[in-house]
């Protein structure tokens, strides 16, 4: 627990520190508040305003935004020499991961949670549906966590920021889009199976309108849990790999 | 303090350490030397838990490096060849950083006095980007040093620092020995006479000599005298008269005279002498010359690789 606190403390002093971290904070709000602005627009006398609207975009956007906030992590300590002593110290590989990962989760939830704001510049007779806001805001939550843990997984790949980013970009893109792939297979059932594999699959349907279920919630946290444990043993084999 | 015993190491099919076994008693400082590829790092690797061996054990203190790795990492401080850092952050936040997760209880005044020792105090508030190459050498020091281990490892510490660092790296390692026990890497041989207790000198992952830097050099001459003789007048034909004075083995010229190896067992100094006297010349300089770690290293090395 020690390892995984500290590691994370200096994780997220690095994001406040760091001026890409405001870059990226910068454009994920800018993007947001465009967004919400548009749907404010195009609703206005029509329509309540969308309270899952953001959620929405993001599910698009954290393909981009995971591997920017990802791709330092692992890559860096590979190149600088660090992981070396960090494999040195009384820690273990776990704990470096967790640390990561769980810094990364905890800047994504601020800058989510900064997203809220918006909904405050409502006026009261919008009368915002709750449910669904929470529902798609703990939605779009884990699939963040989700696609950061993927981010984090091809940082600890390679010594290279831009090629982890590259490739957790594609991977994260495949996810996104694959249930694409749905529309060209003439048999429903294997249509569904692949759409059941996606990102999409699991929030556009579900998450994106106010619902709250568990073998959504599973997906998430299942890649979540695999992929962490996939980077564990890949930061465990530099002890093999010399 | 340090147990070593039959490591080895492969990589595939490169070994990289074949069977080494040694021991290091507690302030002691040992001097691993050798080539590059000689298996130092390797070596280094091993102790501090980074990389298991293939075969082979060793203890730090009272704990197995494989066994309890956790407790073996608590007790040695290591400065890696490359010095790793994190280069947006600041050398206090480094330093702090590291005696955190090395469990240091009080990190504030420890990190505080390593600064002080590492003379980087007035540089603690400076990012690690903009710190000098020596600096951050030292920095790698103070990151080695300060949860107080019990065992030091340096791999190849004054490497690419200026000549004035390097003099006091080296002092600071000397330094150590009072309460650490220091495993100390270098290619340098005169550095290992300088700053170690005992030497362990490592080529193709083997152990070729082992022994005090004064015991290695006796043992490697086995007896053997080396003399400087220069005598007056032209030098023309004095490596022939040289050469055919009985018990010399080879004769060589140095500056203004001659170093002449003699036959192992055997003290020419006289037949020298009396050898010139018959010639007629005049003797101006017959005197000892010490063999250094560099010529013991040469020819424990040289006659390794012509197997």
């Amino acid at each position: 627990m020690r390892g995984i606190s500290l590691i994370y403390r200096r994780e997220i002093g690095q994001y406040f520190a760091s001026p890409i971290a405001y870059l990226i904070a910068f454009a994920f709000l800018l993007l947001t508040a465009l967004v919400f602005n548009n749907d404010l627009t195009v609703s206005l006398g029509e329509k309540p305003a969308d309270p899952s609207i953001i959620p929405q975009f993001l599910a698009f956007g954290m393909v981009f935004f995971a591997p920017l906030l990802t791709m330092r992590m692992l890559a860096e300590e590979n190149r600088e020499g660090t992981l070396e002593l960090l494999l040195t110290a009384p820690v273990r590989e776990g704990d470096i991961v967790l640390g990561k990962f769980f810094s990364a989760w905890t800047y994504y939830t601020i800058l989510l949670l900064a997203t809220l704001l918006y909904q405050r510049l409502l006026p009261d007779t919008a009368s915002t549906d709750l449910g669904h806001l929470i529902a798609s805001y703990m939605g779009i939550w884990l699939y963040g966590g989700a696609t950061l843990a993927v981010g984090l997984m091809f940082s600890s790949m390679t010594e290279n920021q831009i090629i982890a980013a590259f490739l957790s970009l594609s991977v994260l893109l495949l996810m996104y889009l694959g249930d694409l792939a749905g529309e060209i297979v003439s048999s429903v059932d294997l249509a569904n199976l692949i759409r059941k594999m996606t990102l999409q699959g699991h929030f556009s349907t579900s998450f994106a309108f106010g619902f709250m279920r568990l073998e959504d919630v599973a997906f998430f946290a299942g890649i979540m849990t695999v992929t962490l444990f996939i980077t564990i043993r890949i930061v465990e084999s530099h002890r093999w790999r010399g | 303090m340090i147990d070593v015993k039959n490591l080895t190491k492969r990589y595939g099919t490169h070994l990289a350490l074949d069977d080494i076994s040694f021991k290091v008693k507690e302030g002691e400082i040992l001097g691993l030397l050798g080539p590059n590829g000689a298996g130092k790092t390797t070596t280094m690797r091993i102790l501090t838990g980074f990389m298991p061996p293939t075969s082979g054990t060793a203890t730090i203190g009272e704990f197995d490096i494989q066994q309890e790795s956790m407790q073996v990492r608590e007790l040695v401080g290591y400065m890696p060849e490359r010095v790793p850092t994190y280069p947006d952050m600041t050398v206090e936040g480094f330093i702090t950083f590291w005696a955190k997760m090395r469990g240091v209880k009080k990190p504030i005044a420890k990190v505080e006095a390593i600064l002080e020792r590492v003379q980087l105090i007035d540089r603690r508030k400076s990012l690690i980007r903009n710190l000098s190459k020596g600096m951050r050498q030292r920095l790698g020091l103070a990151q080695a040093l300060v949860h107080d281990p019990r065992v030091v490892i340096l791999d190849e510490p004054t490497i690419g620092i200026d000549p004035q660092q390097v003099i006091e790296v080296r002092d600071t390692v000397r330094d150590l020995a009072r309460d650490h026990t220091v495993i100390f890497s270098t290619h340098i041989l005169s550095e290992a006479e300088q700053v170690c207790d005992r030497v362990v000198i490592l080529n193709h992952g083997q152990i070729l000599a082992e022994g005090t830097p004064d015991k290695l050099r006796q043992q490697l001459q086995r007896g053997a005298q080396h003399l400087f003789v220069q005598i007056e007048g032209s030098p023309n034909g004095t490596e022939a008269l040289l050469n055919s004075v009985t018990g010399v083995q080879s004769v060589e010229p140095l500056g203004l005279g001659f170093t002449v190896r003699a036959k192992p067992g055997v003290d020419v100094r006289a037949h020298i002498a009396k050898r010139i006297a018959k010639e007629g010349r005049t003797l101006l300089e017959l005197r000892p010359v010490a063999m250094t770690l560099e010529d013991i290293f040469l020819d424990v090395v040289g006659k390794d690789d012509g197997r």
